[in-house]
């Protein structure tokens, strides 16, 4: 599968959804799960199918208003990249 | 101490009954009737109680779990309860409708077991006409919102049709595929002589399944492990036994292991009468083999001890009669040869080639 573009919708693959263990969202999936906190939770709840890539930066970019976009933008493919190879995240 | 373990996924064996008979059933011998199970609220209690202690997965198995009519109900409860519920099904008993009304009471992801590629070979497995339900089951699953696994079970009988059966598993247009070298407990280690692969189907199946990743690599992801007679370390069982996991047989029986009940003087405690949290923390039978203090040498001063925790103690039970040693799969145990015994090169293939075995029979 390709790596994302700025028109790529992510969304999570088939039979992975959102969870919780104590006070910590994680991300559930056939084999395991995932924790997810920090950068990562602010990226992966923005994928929802429907925004594209270039969009979720653009949020993040708004809600983090002193970060470098540039950052931003390396953050969240590096981070799209990382959930792709472990198939909780696919494209729309 | 053992307050630091926390359990992640609780097996449930909702049932033994099955109307599969397949000869490489990992159930134990003496299975439980149907008169024994655990009822509803029993069922539904357990899965509150584990969603309480942490445990994130669910996995609903037997027999065959659609067996019972409650299931529903099951995973309504279980869903409500957060959990993450998978189900192990040959999809007997799961019509479109039945299945689509599981799917919306929060099933989250469905695994189907396959036999082999062709009809007539499959049925032979398994002692029943599943296979064509299967391939319309695995239709009807496609069309739903649920995660989909096909497990190929493998063996000697089907491994010469790896390819084909990965072809037929294609077909089927699973989200993911599991090939599981059928593991010697129960009725699988009863018709071991039969089942038991050969050295040169064993690579043949490794590298067909290398193949078939790079092939298939974004568009179906491919599990499989080399099978431990045929290994060089064993398993991690269960992720160490007591550290992650739990599993309530049909009556209620809380084991550390599927095969558990086969070491002798462990005392199982049942959910009947004791909470999860108890049974977890508590139970003898599950602090008996936790950590690492009763591992004896080879394993003790082991560099891979918290790695494999030793494998698996049912089959160091089961093969070298004594539950404390290294699990004989291991090449550092001094029994490995009653393992590597069991292996078969190419010169020994028709060994009990001819010797009928043992379908595994329903529960009263």
């Amino acid at each position: 599968m390709p790596p994302p573009s700025d028109t790529s919708r992510p969304r999570f693959s088939a039979g992975c959804r959102w969870g919780t263990q104590g006070e910590n969202r994680v991300v559930l999936f056939p084999e395991g799960m995932i924790r997810v906190q920090g950068t990562g939770l602010n990226i992966l709840e923005l994928c929802n199918g429907q925004r594209t890539v270039k969009q979720i930066i653009v949020e993040l970019a708004q809600t983090f208003s002193t970060a470098d976009p540039e950052k931003i933008r390396k953050d969240v493919l590096s981070f799209l990249e990382v959930l792709q190879a472990k198939r909780v995240v696919d494209y729309e | 101490m053992s307050k630091a373990y926390k359990p992640l996924a609780l097996i449930a064996e909702i049932t033994h009954r099955c109307p599969l008979h397949c000869v490489y059933c990992s159930n134990p011998l003496q299975m439980i009737s149907a008169k024994e199970e655990l009822g509803t609220q029993g069922w539904i209690r357990v899965f509150e109680e584990a969603a309480r202690l942490g445990i994130l997965h669910l996995h609903l198995t037997g027999g065959e779990p659609a067996a019972r009519p409650d299931l529903m109900e099951l995973i309504q409860a279980a869903h409500a309860a957060g959990l993450y519920i998978n189900l192990i099904t040959s999809g007997i008993g799961l019509p479109e409708k039945r299945l689509a009304e599981l799917v919306g009471a929060g099933l989250d992801h469905v695994q189907l077991s396959i036999q082999d590629a062709e009809e007539e070979a499959a049925n032979w497995i398994s002692g029943s006409k599943a296979h064509a339900h299967k391939i319309g089951f695995a239709q009807s699953v496609r069309g739903m919102k649920v995660a989909f696994t096909v497990n190929l079970v493998v063996h000697r009988k089907n491994l010469d049709h790896i390819e084909e059966m990965i072809s037929f598993a294609q077909e089927l247009a699973p989200n993911r595929l599991e090939i599981a070298h059928t593991q010697y407990y129960g009725w699988a280690l009863k018709n071991r002589a039969q089942l038991m692969p050969t050295h040169a189907q064993v690579e043949h199946c490794m590298s067909v399944v290398g193949e078939a990743r790079e092939r298939l690599s974004g568009k179906m992801r491919i599990d499989c492990v080399v099978p431990d007679y045929y290994a060089r370390y064993p398993k991690a069982c269960m992720g160490g036994w007591g550290q992650r996991l739990i599993l309530i047989d049909p009556s209620g029986r809380a084991l550390p292991c599927h095969a558990a009940g086969v070491i002798p003087d462990l005392k199982f405690d049942n959910v009947r009468d004791r909470s999860l949290d108890w049974i977890w923390t508590e139970s003898s039978a599950f602090q008996h083999f936790r950590g690492e203090a009763w591992m004896e040498e080879p394993c003790r001063s082991c560099e891979r001890r918290d790695e494999d925790f030793g494998g698996c103690r049912c089959q160091a039970f089961l093969i070298a009669g004594d539950a404390n040693a290294t699990d004989p799969a291991c090449s550092l145990s001094p029994q490995h040869q009653l393992i590597t015994a069991q292996r078969i090169e190419n010169t020994t293939m028709n060994r009990a080639a001819d010797i009928p075995w043992s379908y595994r029979p329903n529960p009263e």
